[in-house]
């Protein structure tokens, strides 16, 4: 087990080096220039060089990188160019409205959609399963902020029932916890029918395994089998899409967050995109991709402690 | 003695075997009328719009729908109806390259890991996991914050992380036909490498592929449409649904149509390409029946 858990960590840190230089080559290779973008097309040669400097832009790229990397485990991101506060202190403010807003979303869509995922296996067929069927895969796929923007339109402009606007107030959990409602109800939509549709299947597929029969043969009651035996391992595969959905949820959550004006990564990164604050963009991406790196990780480690088969199955 | 007529079923051919089962299939059949008049409504827009998705109008600005304009008009008069039509050619202008651009790189990354010796196996996975380890948006924001925002960018981000999808797909399947016993067979027959990647494992992949390519046209028109929403994609006057969300977005307090209508192709075409993706599947490959990819 330790050795798995040993493995997969050094595989995680693994790609968060390869993905780190591959964004770091990628912004080099394409045409554009962070100074220039920062500074405008009309700035003088001195504070191009002076911004240059400061920023490191001006050494060869395997020591850019190399710098890089050994701020970066220092916490350093360099600063904000307008306010001259670090980045990593900014980014940090922001990350916990987003992890609220995306973990809020995970929990109700997982709760709805087990449940329905359970009761379609359960009663395969019939015609409810039918219908949770073609509704899952009707929500499955329309985009986010889609759903975000019409939710917006008909709850909070036309019927007023929740905020359009904000976080709310800091410190008042009621308040807050009505302007959540609606941006997690938009990013968790899609994620319902999705897990009661892998739920359902991998059920289904359990039931028929020889340990599920065997307790029937045992004269176990249906429903402990259903629940004890079954609903277990059938949770296995969400708890894995659920971690690797981490990039599609913190997409999903840049848009809602643009859309109800709440704070977050998304509104950060936006914003600072507007105002060409270079360093907070990439500060925001880089703490991102930590964040889906460290779940899909998180994820597979839940999974072998789960399931006995991915550890002995190596 | 009389002759007894022996009724064959009529052969058909492979299109037409998946075409016969596409349209028996309640979904199947919706999907592929919704796909049908998206894609022919996008071709034919300069035919089917009633007006210039671009022509101002300022009299009749912020319409509601009515018989002139069927879903009413934007804050400058231009027809919303005639600007969803032409936003289909924009969807399709970024979803079609950017999926043929995933699939060849994924089919050669894929068919070269699933072939190939062992540590180029490694290495290519390590090169999808590392690829896959961005938030797309996130990566495309950054790409963005850099180039500026364009129709160029879009597909290049997009199609970038796109690739693993395929590729692992092409990855495990060529590993699986690779240890069959015919391909065994050719090679004791002397049979070369190019040929057996070529004439046994390209049209064995090419099935799965094409259903994966299908359920990922909606996540590639919802992410132009998200982008362009942002003001970091299609920029306007050009007719996008994303550009006509954001339109709607900043107006939604005086009119709802225009995120109405901006909304509803993106809907269908999630709707349409997911229903005939499904259908797809369990024609292609019934084993992979409920095995969805997010």
């Amino acid at each position: 087990m330790l050795t798995y858990i040993l493995r997969r960590l050094g595989l995680a840190a693994l790609i968060t080096i390869l993905a780190v230089t591959l964004l770091f080559l990628i912004i080099h290779m394409i045409p554009g220039d962070p100074v220039s973008t920062m500074l405008g097309p009309k700035a003088s040669p001195e504070l191009r060089a002076a911004l240059e400097a400061r920023m490191g832009l001006d050494k060869p790229l395997p020591v850019q990188i190399g710098l890089f990397f050994a701020n970066m485990l220092r916490g350093d991101l360099g600063m904000d160019v307008f306010t001259n506060r670090p980045v990593t202190t900014i980014v940090l403010g922001q990350i916990p409205y987003t992890l609220v807003l995306i973990l809020s979303s995970i929990l109700w869509s997982a709760v709805l959609g087990i449940a329905l995922g359970c009761y379609s296996a359960v009663n395969r067929n019939s015609l409810g399963d039918r219908l949770a069927g073609v509704l899952s895969v009707s929500v499955i796929a329309v985009p986010a902020f889609v759903v975000s923007l019409y939710s917006l339109l008909i709850f909070a402009v036309k019927l007023q029932w929740f905020p359009a606007i904000g976080a709310g107030e800091p410190g008042a959990w009621g308040d807050q916890f009505h302007h959540l409602i609606l941006p997690s109800l938009a990013i968790g939509l899609s994620w319902v029918g999705y897990i009661a549709r892998l739920v359902r299947a991998s059920m289904l597929e359990v039931m028929g395994e020889g340990h599920v029969r065997t307790a029937r043969a045992f004269g176990l009651p249906e429903r402990w089998i259903t629940y004890r035996y079954a609903l277990r391992l059938a949770i296995l595969p969400t708890v894995t899409v659920i971690g690797v959905g981490m990039g599609f949820l913190l997409s999903a959550a840049v848009f809602t967050e643009i859309v109800f004006s709440r704070p977050g990564l998304g509104k950060l990164v936006i914003d600072s995109i507007t105002t060409r604050n270079y360093p907070v963009v990439m500060g925001s991406v880089l703490f991102s991709t930590l964040i889906f790196v460290a779940s899909t990780t998180l994820a597979d480690i839940i999974n072998a402690i789960l399931d006995p088969r991915i550890r002995a199955g190596k | 003695m009389t002759d007894t007529a022996i009724v064959l079923p009529r052969a058909r051919s492979e299109l037409g075997e998946i075409l016969y089962h596409l349209v028996r299939d309640p979904l199947g059949l919706a999907g592929l009328i919704i796909v049908v008049a998206i894609v022919g409504s996008a071709l034919l827009a300069p035919w089917i719009a009633p007006y210039d998705p671009v022509a101002m109008n300022i009299p009749d600005r912020l319409q509601g729908p009515n018989a002139a304009h069927l879903l009413g008009t934007d804050q400058i008069g231009r027809d919303t109806f005639s600007r969803v039509i032409w936003g289909g050619r924009v969807a399709l202008k970024v979803a079609l390259p950017t999926i043929a651009g995933a699939i060849v790189f994924g089919l050669l990354l894929g068919m070269i890991a699933g072939y190939g010796p062992k540590w180029l196996d490694s290495l290519i996975v390590l090169l999808f996991d590392t690829l896959r380890s961005f938030p797309t948006v996130m990566f495309a924001l950054a790409v963005v914050a850099l180039v500026g925002p364009s129709l160029n960018t879009v597909i290049f981000v997009i199609m970038v992380t796109s690739i693993p999808t395929y590729g692992r797909v092409v990855r495990t399947l060529t590993q699986s036909i690779k240890q069959s016993e015919f391909i065994t067979a050719e090679l004791s027959l002397g049979a070369t490498v190019p040929r057996i990647m070529g004439i046994h494992i390209l049209p064995n992949v090419l099935g799965p592929l094409a259903v994966l390519a299908a359920m990922d046209i909606p996540t590639v028109v919802g992410l132009e449409a998200g982008l362009s929403f942002l003001g970091m994609g299609v920029k306007p006057p050009t007719p996008s649904w994303g550009v006509l969300l954001s339109d709607g977005y900043a107006l939604i307090r005086n009119t709802p149509w225009l995120i109405i209508a901006g909304g509803i192709p993106l809907i269908l075409t999630t709707l349409g390409f997911t229903f005939l993706g499904e259908a797809l599947r369990d024609v292609v490959d019934p084993k992979l029946r409920g095995k969805g990819g997010k």
